[in-house]
């Protein structure tokens, strides 16, 4: 698939005849001189934001800003047929990257050809503590979905329900929920309730598949919580499961469960 | 960077005031932001890499609402070229991310500073790959460069950074030496001339009453660094201002792993208005023509820090990552519980 004409097809529906013909004057340049292009990208390109922000290759464009997006297409003209000078450019980029040269190349890890390569960058924007370069992997982003090892995308998954970012905006989030998962946001719960703190109610949703009697426990402490999500979230996860003391707590509170089938209550409702 | 306490006693201020100000100086220090209300300010030169969350917390809280970090050295020689990297590439980084956090707009200056210009292996590598940073958003100016100890090599470096300054289109941030500090600071001049470089692109740094007059006579921007026993204080400044008023001249701190103050820009704000400096010339010395000077670079776009930062929701709660998951954003220093 050529992605990159995609791209430009997106490129060309907003850019001005000043700045499409810089991309076009970069595009089928050198390694080298896409390279400096790459860094060069605001000084040429508007930070308006993405007009149309459907996704390409699983990547949608929501709240991307123009130069962002203009990054990536030129990442995506890299000729790759020489494996070691086009990761040695893309390493390059990486490793001297200012913060939104960052956030464009991680946002650009599904376009890059040998993606095994690049797992380490991937993970290594999870360990990240700049918000926006943890936020290009996490969100929007189909890499993790696509080639995370369970373990690694645990990680990045723990770290949004820890730094309380909106999980729901992971790609795959649902379908990726694992018994190891549920286990760690369990215990995650409950050092923050000894702290006389929370996790974020949504988070709850990812534990569904693999109640058992020790995440039971948080469910019943989740509906005796003073916070209305936390009910809410402790009713979503008893209708949603088939585990059957999840059954008979639901019982208990008949009147959160009518709420809940009847809409009122929802985990849209709950995404932060 | 006070390495010789006996320096101290070699430059007595050549400027001390009336009785009564000196009076007034030393008894309204203790409220002096009362003074600044609704100022904001700009510090051209300050090294927050070696600065605490504690110092971004009092620098907005005094009104300092944008900074420029140069890059200089570590107070050790580094060894190696990927130090230089990671450095560069933390002020592009880390650092701006974390001043962020703080809604304190942060740019800085790439260059080779002239105590390691010594190294010319070093140095050699270290010119490779200043293009790659000098290019990239937020650069605004090749620094801090010039001479320490007025060595050829550091000549040399000096030399070819102006080189890259002038086809960067970016202003040059000179640092100008500690020990025979006219002599170093008409050197860096006399060269920048000869480079054919501009003078109105270039910021000359730690400049004193002796090398004042010099440097503005030449068409230089002159800066002075409020820096307590080996560079200025601020009456001194307030004095320089009177004498020569606040065309091209500019405040920073130079704030650094030393005995500095990150606040010494506020705090010379607020001296100069009790002193009877017009509130327009202490907005030009504390803010504007820092960014007049820096803005020529293409990389400043005021409206970043000129409105009340918008702290994006996205980076300071939900993707705070300097404060962790769960906690406020502030910490009541007085108070002897932390939650």
């Amino acid at each position: 698939m050529d992605y990159s004409s995609l791209l430009f097809d997106r490129i060309q529906s907003q850019a001005s005849a000043k700045e499409l013909s810089w991309i076009e004057s970069k595009a089928n340049g050198s390694l080298q001189s896409l390279q400096t292009a790459f860094v060069a990208a605001p000084r040429f390109i508007s930070k308006e934001f993405v007009q149309y922000p459907e996704p390409i290759n699983g990547v949608s464009f929501n709240n991307w800003t123009f130069d962002r997006l203009v990054r990536v297409y030129l990442l995506s003209k890299f000729n790759s047929s020489d494996k070691d000078s086009y990761i040695k450019a893309i390493d390059t980029l990486f490793d001297t990257a200012e913060n939104n040269e960052a956030v464009a190349l991680i946002s650009t890890l599904p376009f890059l050809a040998y993606p095994d390569y690049w797992m380490l960058r991937a993970t290594n924007a999870v360990r990240s503590n700049i918000g926006p370069v943890f936020d290009a992997i996490a969100f929007q982003n189909p890499f993790p979905k696509n080639l995370f090892s369970e373990l690694a995308w645990n990680q990045m998954v723990l770290k949004c329900i820890f730094n309380d970012k909106p999980i729901h905006k992971i790609e795959g989030v649902l379908d990726r929920a694992n018994a190891e998962l549920a286990h760690s946001i369990s215990y995650l719960a409950h050092e923050r309730w000894s702290a006389g703190r929370t996790i974020p109610a949504y988070a709850w949703r990812l534990v569904i598949n693999f109640l058992n009697e020790e995440i039971l426990k948080d469910i019943q402490y989740l509906f005796s919580s003073s916070s209305v999500h936390d009910r809410i979230a402790a009713t979503l996860v008893c209708i949603a499961t088939d585990f059957p003391g999840a059954k008979e707590e639901l019982k208990k509170h008949r009147d959160l469960e009518l709420k809940a089938k009847t809409d009122v209550f929802s985990w849209e409702g709950l995404e932060n | 960077m006070c390495q010789k306490h006996s320096e101290i006693s070699q430059n007595p201020s050549h400027f001390e005031g009336s009785a009564e100000e000196f009076k007034i100086a030393s008894t309204v220090q203790a409220n002096y932001t009362d003074y600044i209300k609704g100022m904001k300010f700009f510090d051209p030169h300050i090294h927050m890499t070696s600065r605490t969350t504690d110092d971004y917390t009092a620098l907005i809280d005094a009104g300092v609402v944008a900074i420029i970090e140069p890059a200089f050295w570590l107070g050790q020689p580094r060894t190696g070229l990927s130090s230089f990297k990671d450095y560069f590439s933390s002020l592009v980084g880390w650092e701006r991310f974390r001043s962020s956090q703080f809604g304190i707009k942060h740019y800085c200056t790439i260059g080779l500073n002239s105590r390691e210009a010594n190294n010319e292996a070093l140095a050699e590598q270290v010119m490779e790959i200043l293009p790659i940073f000098l290019y990239k958003e937020g650069v605004v100016g090749v620094g801090e460069i010039g001479f320490d100890d007025q060595t050829a090599a550091e000549e040399k470096y000096y030399r070819l950074q102006l080189e890259l300054a002038k086809e960067a289109n970016l202003p040059v941030q000179v640092h100008t030496p500690h020990r025979d500090k006219k002599r170093g600071t008409e050197l860096s001049m006399s060269i920048a001339l000869e480079h054919g470089i501009d003078p109105g692109m270039v910021i000359i740094d730690h400049n004193n009453e002796e090398t004042v007059e010099s440097v503005l006579e030449k068409g230089f921007w002159a800066a002075f660094t409020i820096y307590p026993f080996t560079k200025m204080g601020n009456e001194r400044m307030v004095e320089i201002v009177k004498k020569y008023g606040s065309e091209r001249i500019m405040v920073n701190s130079a704030a650094d792993w030393g005995i500095s103050d990150p606040l010494a820009v506020p705090k010379t704000a607020a001296l100069m208005k009790i002193k009877g400096i017009s509130d327009e010339d202490i907005r030009l010395v504390t803010y504007q023509n820092a960014i007049d000077a820096f803005a020529q670079s293409g990389q400043i776009n005021a409206i970043d820090f000129e409105s009340p930062m918008e702290v994006d929701q996205n980076l300071k709660f939900n993707g705070n990552t300097v404060l962790r998951g769960g906690q406020i954003p502030r910490v009541e220093k007085n108070s002897i519980i932390i939650s």
